[in-house]
């Protein structure tokens, strides 16, 4: 993986409406064969950015990029977007669709077209507003990947779809990425980017919080969790030194956050004799509120 | 009825050994060579077989492929399996002798033993009785030499 040369590249990129400013100084990357997961509470700019990045809004600053250069029409022969609302004609069946798509997207592959209309159970020959919105959400996708496209970028890609046809999409982005693609989507189901994603970009109000390896990320912080028989002890004093950034008590059981020396901290709560511990990876959820609760 | 994805070749069977919880705490690429190295030394996974490519792996569990591709780079570095370009990832036939993965993967279910043991304040002296009691238990009849 090239991570000097990334495939789509954010460069100081800013975006204002007014005096709004939607994304503010925003800088990473996402290499070939990597899956990128952005998150962010509503309103954070993850649209915007996806925006800037297809041509669609024009930066105020910086620059959005694929393979090094602005976005034009060609790029659109192995790149696909899915917006979060599908841009689909109510009055047109679902065949009538893929016909569109096959006239006006030179790698369009029929044969891939039919195995995705199958593999999300779409009906040929259904008006797209008769469609629930779950099954547009399928078509869009259906289309996108009909193209066999290089660099894939998705808002919010399982939206309205069922948790099976949800696991299905996640398996179509890593096919992506195993054929060596770059994909960058957004989501706000933490669980789907610390499955599917390498990488994970939170942004908060337009700025990015964190750019991030997920498992370097999840790793960076432990969390020594232990259960006691009867209450937990009292823990204040005993856990003194700096590394430990929170601690949560239910019932019997603790759950300490260390930023470093989980094994201090470990052996310390050992000694107060709990019947179990364990030192564990935090997870995506937490990290991600944290950062989003953050003051800014 | 849900059709999965690709070309069915590529959807090998797997066997079952191969499952990961992301959420579970333990970074999804140490689960995946942990059941890889407890296949190896239970011998549901023989010397020489092939394991999944990285691509079906990462379909069939729905994980990041550099993911899997990490795991698959440690077992090779740690002599579990070798991977030869084009052909594939194959249990090593004279890597890391399954005995020595044995001990591995059991190792740690005698620490938590042990730790939930000393959690509920027993001591050295009855700790021991309960293991020989133990070993009485699941190896009957063998005197220690």
């Amino acid at each position: 993986m090239n991570e000097s040369q990334p495939v789509i590249a954010f460069d100081h990129l800013t975006k204002r409406f007014g005096s709004f400013e939607a994304v503010s100084d925003l800088t990473f990357g996402v290499a070939a064969g990597s899956i990128c997961g952005l998150l962010g509470p509503n309103g954070a700019g993850k649209t915007t950015a996806m925006k800037c990045l297809l041509g669609f809004l024009h930066p105020s600053s910086g620059s959005a990029l694929v393979d090094g250069a602005a976005v034009g029409p060609k790029t659109f022969e192995y790149l696909s977007y899915v917006p979060e609302t599908p841009a689909l004609f109510g009055d047109l069946t679902v065949r009538q669709h893929v016909e569109l798509d096959r006239r006006s997207q030179p790698r369009h592959d029929p044969a891939r077209a039919a195995e995705l209309l199958r593999t999300f159970d779409l009906d040929l020959r259904k008006r797209v507003k008769a469609l629930s919105k779950g099954q547009k959400t399928a078509l869009a996708l259906v289309l996108a990947l009909a193209s066999r496209p290089r660099v894939l970028v998705l808002d919010e890609p399982s939206s309205g779809l069922d948790p099976i046809f949800q696991r299905v999409v996640l398996d179509l982005l890593i096919e992506v990425a195993t054929e060596g693609g770059t994909v960058l989507f957004s989501s706000h189901q933490i669980g789907q980017v610390e499955r599917a994603a390498d990488h994970v970009a939170i942004l908060r109000a337009g700025k990015l919080m964190l750019h991030s390896d997920v498992e370097t990320l999840k790793g960076s912080e432990k969390v020594v969790e232990a259960t006691f028989e009867g209450s937990v002890p009292e823990l204040d004093g005993r856990l003194d030194g700096g590394a430990v950034r929170r601690i949560e008590r239910a019932g019997n059981m603790v759950r300490v956050s260390v930023k470093h020396d989980e094994e201090e901290i470990a052996r310390r709560i050992q000694a107060l004799g709990p019947t179990s511990l364990r030192v564990v990876d935090r997870n995506l959820e937490d990290i991600f509120l944290d950062v989003v609760a953050e003051k800014g | 009825m849900l059709q999965r994805l690709g070309p069915d070749p590529l959807r090998s069977h797997l066997p079952a050994i191969f499952t990961v919880d992301p959420r579970s705490g333990v970074p999804i690429y140490l689960q995946l060579i942990d059941q890889v190295k407890r296949g190896v030394a239970l011998g549901t996974l023989a010397p020489g077989e092939q394991l999944p490519t990285v691509k079906s792996l990462a379909l069939e569990l729905t994980v990041n492929p550099n993911t899997v591709a990490r795991a698959y780079r440690d077992l090779e570095r740690d002599g579990v399996i070798e991977t030869s370009p084009g052909r594939g990832s194959f249990v090593r036939p004279n890597g890391v002798a399954p005995s020595e993965l044995r001990t591995d993967v059991a190792g740690p279910a005698f620490d938590d033993a042990v730790r939930a043991a000393k959690g509920v304040g027993l001591g050295r002296d009855e700790v021991r009785q309960i293991f020989e009691r133990t070993l009485q238990r699941w190896y009957p009849g063998e005197e220690e030499r």
